[in-house]
């Protein structure tokens, strides 16, 4: 115990000793540090802004729909009123961080639109009006007009591009066809309320929303639903959800998607860019752990009489490897404390209400069926902290390694010899 | 064979040789040397540059392994032991003092010399009293908390003295340890070493071609050329 604190008290002096060398390998890797910190932060909370974006321009984090619907998108394959409440039950159980800010019910097919002066293949949403306006993306995007409300009937909210193509504007009224429950076409007249633009073609270009009653009565779908979605606090938890609602609805026929499955074209999006930044990483921890290397191997190489010296006088050589070792460690762990501050500072300090990627992006920027908002703010979290400072630990430790070793192998005739 | 009992030796040496491989032709640095120190002995190994002093001496201290023969320090063979029990042995045994004085920059005065008594695990108060007493003995007083960088040479080479008997081992090895040092200097450190030797019996054997620690020498071996030309006593 004594010789390890004798040790640990050497390789402190050591450190302290060539404050210079250390500071400038403790400021690489807390340089290393912080860029972590901070692009893992930056890229966290662009994710989870294009997962909002993306859960919001569909139907939520977690969502109930009847088994077969996600591959035939029919009426045919819907929830019945029993399945939509056990849904909705299962919801409002969830307590806590996994409970819902948003919830909806919708009830929808794909039909026609038709003005006189054209028709438009469309997705129908019918919704909740009143949940509906805190739920969907396309709800906070009104160009014109408003969204829909509770008392509507014939009210009808459209994409831009579905105005623009029918020759629409508010007021005008167009015709909605689509194959109701019992294998009829049926038609439904509407009324332009509202209009909206996401910025994603084919939302603009192709849904209209309308009250879920109206459209129930059209369709001949009782109080049936296609899907019940809820947005969640944060994407991190549908995991735990997923596995909540599952068990609460075990037996009813309902199958429960996280967003992942729900949305895969977003998440492989989503893969793609995470992949990405653990190049750029992985890249940048390898530049790191080379400066690290280089410093401590230099430090072994300018010290070879030293440690012959404390050899002569008992060290084991495997006491004078640990003796560089711990030196490692320590430079790791003041890089560790000054770059989380760094990264903190950075972080928090400067990008707190986010970093505005306008001037590189253009106006609107879509990317995994999203459109991206330019923007981003970086969302800090302990455990991604914890993973950062773990990663520069493993180059700190990994870097000083080999110099461990060469220390043990120093000749010590040699390195004694007089020059 | 000497007539002394092993437990009057301090180091010994059989047929001991150190070949570095070379090219064009292997080196041979120390060639079939065969010694014994005994206890309290105060010799020196003389002999020119590249005689093989500093090789034998690196053998004797289990710091080089020799190429073939046998070594012993006090009664031990140290030419079998592991790097680990080697340094043991350092620890215990044998106390350094080299020419550059090689004292660690990081630790005071009195840490360096009480760094074979930390390691050894000598509570504080009883190191730092024996190297209190020891400083005091050969004119350290006073500087125990300063920095080898704020010592003079002859100041350093005191404390790397005091390091290496502070331990009381068997043998001291002192590599040219006056090289560094002025005349007057020198015989100051000479007159340290020889009392310790006198007053606590510790065995010195110096590496050395100045004629002041010859002259001192109770004994003088002479190397040339990797072999022992001359053991001279009195």
């Amino acid at each position: 115990m004594r010789r390890t604190l004798t040790l640990f008290r050497l390789a402190a002096r050591g450190v302290l000793r060539e404050a210079r060398r250390s500071l400038l390998t403790a400021a690489a890797m807390a340089l290393g540090l912080a860029l972590l910190m901070f692009t893992r932060s930056l890229a966290d909370g662009g994710h989870e802004d294009w997962i909002n974006a993306g859960v919001r321009m569909g139907a939520g984090h977690v969502l109930f729909q009847a088994p077969g619907y996600r591959e035939s998108r029919s009426l045919d394959d819907r929830l019945s009123g029993i399945q939509t409440r056990a849904a909705i039950a299962a919801l409002d159980a969830l307590e806590g961080p996994l409970a819902p800010m948003a919830t909806t019910i919708r009830l929808s097919t794909n039909g026609l639109a038709s003005s006189a002066s054209s028709a438009l293949p469309v997705v129908i949403h019918g919704v909740n009006p009143e949940t509906e306006a805190n739920f969907s993306h396309a709800a906070e995007r009104i160009t014109e007009g408003r969204y829909l409300e509770q008392d509507d009937r014939l009210a009808a909210y459209v994409g831009q591009g579905v105005a623009e193509r029918l020759g629409l504007s508010l007021g005008s009224r167009f015709v909605l066809t689509a194959q109701s429950t019992d294998g009829e076409i049926q038609g439904q007249l509407a009324r332009v309320v509202g209009v909206f633009r996401t910025g994603l073609p084919e939302v603009d270009e192709g849904v209209v929303h309308i009250p879920i009653a109206t459209a129930r009565s059209w369709l001949g779908a009782a109080d049936d639903a296609t899907t019940v979605g809820a947005i969640l606090p944060t994407s991190g938890v549908v995991p735990e959800v997923v596995r909540a609602v599952r068990s609460d609805v075990e037996g009813e026929d309902i199958r429960v998607l996280g967003w992942r499955e729900a949305y895969p074209q977003l998440d492989a999006a989503l893969r793609i860019d995470d992949y990405g930044d653990y190049v750029f990483l992985g890249i940048l921890f390898a530049i790191v752990a080379l400066a690290v290397l280089n410093t401590v191997l230099m430090a072994v190489l300018h010290r070879k009489r030293e440690f012959g010296v404390l050899q002569a006088l008992g060290l084991t050589p495997a006491e004078t490897g640990l003796l560089v070792f711990t030196e490692g460690l320590m430079l790791t762990a003041l890089a560790g404390v000054v770059g989380m501050i760094a990264g903190a500072a950075l972080t928090w300090g400067f990008f707190r209400d986010g970093l505005d990627f306008s001037a590189l992006m253009s106006e609107e920027m879509t990317f995994g069926g999203i459109v991206i908002d330019p923007v981003i703010v970086p969302k800090f979290r302990m455990v991604q902290v914890l993973q950062s400072f773990f990663s520069i630990a493993v180059v700190g430790i990994t870097a000083s390694i080999y110099p461990a070793y060469y220390a043990t192998k120093i000749d010590v005739g040699e390195a004694l010899k007089f020059e | 064979m000497s007539t002394e009992t092993l437990t009057d030796i301090a180091v010994r040496t059989e047929d001991v040789w150190k070949i570095y491989a070379q090219e064009p032709e292997d080196v041979e640095a120390v060639r079939g040397v065969s010694l014994e120190v005994r206890k309290g002995e105060f010799m020196t190994m003389a002999g020119p540059s590249g005689s093989g002093k500093t090789t034998l001496l690196n053998m004797l201290g289990g710091l080089t392994r020799p190429t073939r023969g046998r070594i012993w320090v006090g009664d031990l063979e140290i030419t079998t032991l592991s790097n680990k029990e080697l340094a043991r042995l350092r620890l215990e045994s044998i106390g350094f003092v080299f020419q550059a004085f090689n004292l660690l920059p990081v630790l005071s005065a009195l840490e360096n010399a009480e760094f074979s008594l930390l390691l050894r695990g000598v509570p504080a108060e009883e190191r730092h009293r024996r190297v209190r007493a020891l400083f005091d003995e050969i004119g350290l007083g006073g500087l125990e908390d300063r920095k080898p960088g704020k010592l003079s040479g002859g100041q350093q080479q005191r404390v790397a003295v005091a390091r290496a008997v502070v331990g009381q081992p068997t043998l001291v090895l002192a590599d040219e340890p006056t090289a560094n040092l002025d005349s007057h200097t020198s015989d100051a450190l000479l007159d340290i070493m020889e009392r310790l030797n006198q007053e606590h019996g510790t065995t010195f054997l110096f590496s050395t071609h100045d004629p002041r620690v010859m002259e001192r020498a109770r004994r003088r071996v002479s190397l040339v050329d990797g072999r022992i030309e001359s053991d001279e006593r009195g």
